[in-house]
């Protein structure tokens, strides 16, 4: 959560990664920076290091050298946290129930780098001073900063001052968000935001708390006063696309008819589903839940694009899998 | 406490420790579901505490389980939660826990767990619980004692429905592969395997080359055997990984919007789904030899049933052993059987051990023995 001051640029949020040269999240060229902490528990979640709110450990065993370093096993690590099977070589294992006291210092002592932590808290200044890098990209592209996590509503006061620094310098802005959070972020973030995209996971309530954890009551209504409070902002509509949970036609339809009366809801965005983030799942040592789920066929994808251009009224048809 | 994952007649612990307890004058009080029945009393209109009076153990049955329940999850240090805001978040209730133990005047505390409860009450103990735990694991990986209870039970079921399985593949004259559990370690497997006369035996400890398996059962089946029996543990792994390459993409090929960061495809750490390695064994066994295979999956039917005497017995020892612990002054330890003592080993020496099918174990000498192929 940010630093509450009275110099915006000196806020701080907890920052997982700034990633320049993006081209799917928002208009041009972009820079998106991904905000750590989500309030949703979705179960194909791709980037498992920006749930948690805090930075936490990760570990890459194929960076570990084993016994032959063993520095882990000692003071000040965490007694217990890293251990060795007997019998056993290879690298060191974790008990991860025991390394919640891990932090950056103790990482810093791991030689090969198999320790790192996931997330550092930046200001406002830093952020943005990465950011600025590419303002000619943005500038000749259409693109911009888009904020994503994790969900950057989750830190309002530090997302606003970083995206109201970014229109100061005069680059676009757009937030990634799933909207799960109380009305008074959104209000904050909102008025600096040029664009919003914006998850529409799941239609049916029970279903979305199955899949994400909560209800979907409070997310829609969040999408309807934003539709409604800010005229001016263009929305963006998103499905990740996952069979078995919500690649199907009454889904789209269903979310169709929510977006199609506001006039800035622009466009709807299919994200088929793919098992990318599962090497970080296991750096995390945290399990994926879903382990038998499969990338959406062309056939399904292209069908339900097929139904949202419709609605959209458009000759040229989008294809979401293009590479 | 009773930690999560069911095993048959808990309530054998549940009493041992009971009447031990009793005799030295001390009131005993279960937490029904983990800890739930502490950090969630309201969810119990009959309280969060279960008394354990002597008139309802005197009835308890000892072979039975659920008199304490159970809860999926006991770790407070990680307690996910919807909070005020309607948002999702882990929360660390540790001190909550510590806290409600003490108002309620627990002075000690004995958990039947697992390996990872092990962690768990290790952590609270660091925070000053005063605490025995009882092993419980169905795969007998505890490492610091050599039962855990739980096994036997599961075992002894586990027998009992490879016999059958072994009856089915000899009726459809097929070749059943039969997963039973066992992610880590290879016990389950291994001695039911021997005890059923499976022909193959597959387990995680030793990794398996599946044409020396077709060859040693294209050997045993003839025209008057025409069936087969092979035993998978769910943690099985193949010499060369013969899995056939997902129909997916590589990683850069589609938009990375849901995981900008991804590196790629790592399989290392998904879940093991029920069935997964009956199903590689059965199919890569089917293009090695005619006769056709079948998978079957134990999972966790071997959670079910009634306990046998061998858990009944040491579930009235482990619980009459965490009191004497007690006792004896002493805490954060866990009770462990090396027959024929009871003893005490300090918490920090149990947990991060897997106890695994070492190569030199003489069930592994007995399979070979008798025939039955390890795939190696």
């Amino acid at each position: 959560m940010s630093n509450q001051s009275t110099n915006p640029s000196a806020l701080a949020g907890t920052v997982l990664n700034i990633q320049r040269y993006c081209s799917h999240d928002g208009p041009g060229i972009r820079t998106n920076v991904f905000l750590k902490g989500c309030s949703l528990r979705c179960k194909w979640c791709g980037n498992p290091e920006s749930i948690r709110v805090k930075p936490e450990l990760s570990y890459d065993p194929k960076k570990c050298k084993g016994r032959e370093c063993s520095l882990c096993l000692k003071d000040p690590f965490p007694k217990g946290a890293f251990y060795f099977t007997e019998g056993e070589e290879g690298p060191v294992k974790v008990n991860w129930a025991l390394t919640s006291s891990c932090d950056q210092m103790l990482c810093s002592l791991c030689p090969t780098g198999a320790l790192e932590m996931y997330g550092k808290k930046m200001t406002v200044d830093e952020v943005l001073a990465e950011v600025e890098k590419d303002e000619s990209i943005y500038r000749s592209t259409g693109g911009g900063i888009t904020l994503s996590g994790g969900e950057c509503m989750l830190q309002p006061d530090f997302s606003a001052a970083l995206l109201k620094g970014a229109h100061e310098r005069g680059i676009n802005t757009a937030v990634e968000t799933a909207c799960n959070v109380p009305w008074a972020n959104i209000e904050k973030v909102l008025p600096h935001v040029d664009t919003m995209l914006h998850d529409h996971k799941l239609t049916i309530p029970e279903r979305h708390k199955k899949w994400t954890g909560v209800g979907n009551e409070r997310i829609l209504a969040n999408f309807k006063k934003a539709y409604e409070t800010f005229p001016n902002t263009e929305f963006i509509a998103r499905t990740p696309l996952i069979p078995g949970v919500n690649a199907d036609e009454e889904h789209i339809r269903a979310v169709l008819a929510f977006i199609r009366p506001h006039k800035n809801v622009i466009d709807y965005e299919l994200l088929p589903y793919h098992r990318f983030g599962l090497g970080k799942y296991e750096s995390l040592g945290v399990v994926y839940q879903l382990d038998d789920y499969k990338t959406p066929s062309d056939e399904v994808v292209k069908h339900l694009q097929a139904i949202i251009d419709e609605a959209f009224g458009r000759t040229a048809k989008k294809d979401p899998l293009e590479k | 406490m009773v930690g999560a994952g069911f095993v048959p007649g808990l309530n054998a612990v549940i009493k041992g420790a009971a009447l031990a307890a009793g005799r030295l004058g001390w009131e005993v009080a279960g937490i029904r579901d983990g800890f739930e029945g502490l950090l969630h009393p309201e969810r119990y209109p009959e309280g969060g505490l279960l008394p354990l009076t002597p008139q309802l153990i005197e009835n308890l049955d000892p072979a039975a389980s659920g008199v304490l329940g159970q809860s999926g999850r006991i770790d407070p240090f990680n307690v996910r939660q919807i909070n005020a805001d309607e948002m999702v978040e882990e929360v660390d209730k540790s001190d909550e826990l510590l806290a409600k133990l003490k108002a309620e005047k627990i002075d000690a505390l004995i958990a039947v767990v697992g390996g990872q409860g092990l962690t768990i009450l290790y952590k609270l103990h660091a925070k000053g619980l005063n605490t025995v735990c009882v092993p419980r694991a169905i795969e007998n990986d505890i490492s610091a004692t050599l039962v855990s209870f739980g096994f036997n039970s599961a075992l002894s079921f586990t027998i009992e429905m490879l016999d059958k399985a072994r009856q089915a593949a000899q009726a459809a004259r097929k070749i059943a592969v039969v997963e039973v559990l066992g992610a880590q370690t290879g016990w389950l497997a291994l001695q039911a395997g021997i005890a059923a006369g499976a022909d193959a035996v597959l387990i995680p400890e030793i990794p398996c080359d599946l044409k020396k398996v077709a060859a040693r059962l294209k050997e045993k089946m003839t025209n008057r055997r025409s069936y087969g029996l092979v035993v998978v543990a769910e943690g099985a792994k193949l010499v060369a990984n013969t899995k056939a390459k997902t129909d997916q993409p590589p990683a850069d090929s589609l938009k990375a919007s849901l995981s900008p960061l991804a590196t790629g495809d790592n399989s290392a750490h998904v879940i093991q789904r029920s069935g997964q390695a009956a199903d590689m064994v059965a199919t890569g066994l089917q293009l090695q030899i005619a006769e056709e295979t079948f998978p079957l999956v134990l999972g966790l039917w071997a959670r079910c049933g009634v306990s046998t005497a061998v858990d009944r017995q040491l579930g009235l020892a482990y619980g009459a052993g965490a009191v004497q612990a007690l006792n004896s002054g002493q805490d954060g330890v866990m009770v462990a059987f090396h027959p024929p003592h009871i003893k005490f080993v300090p918490l920090a020496e149990a947990i991060n051990k897997v106890r695994t099918v070492p190569a030199e174990n003489e069930f592994l000498k007995t399979a070979l023995s008798l025939g039955i192929c390890l795939g190696n």
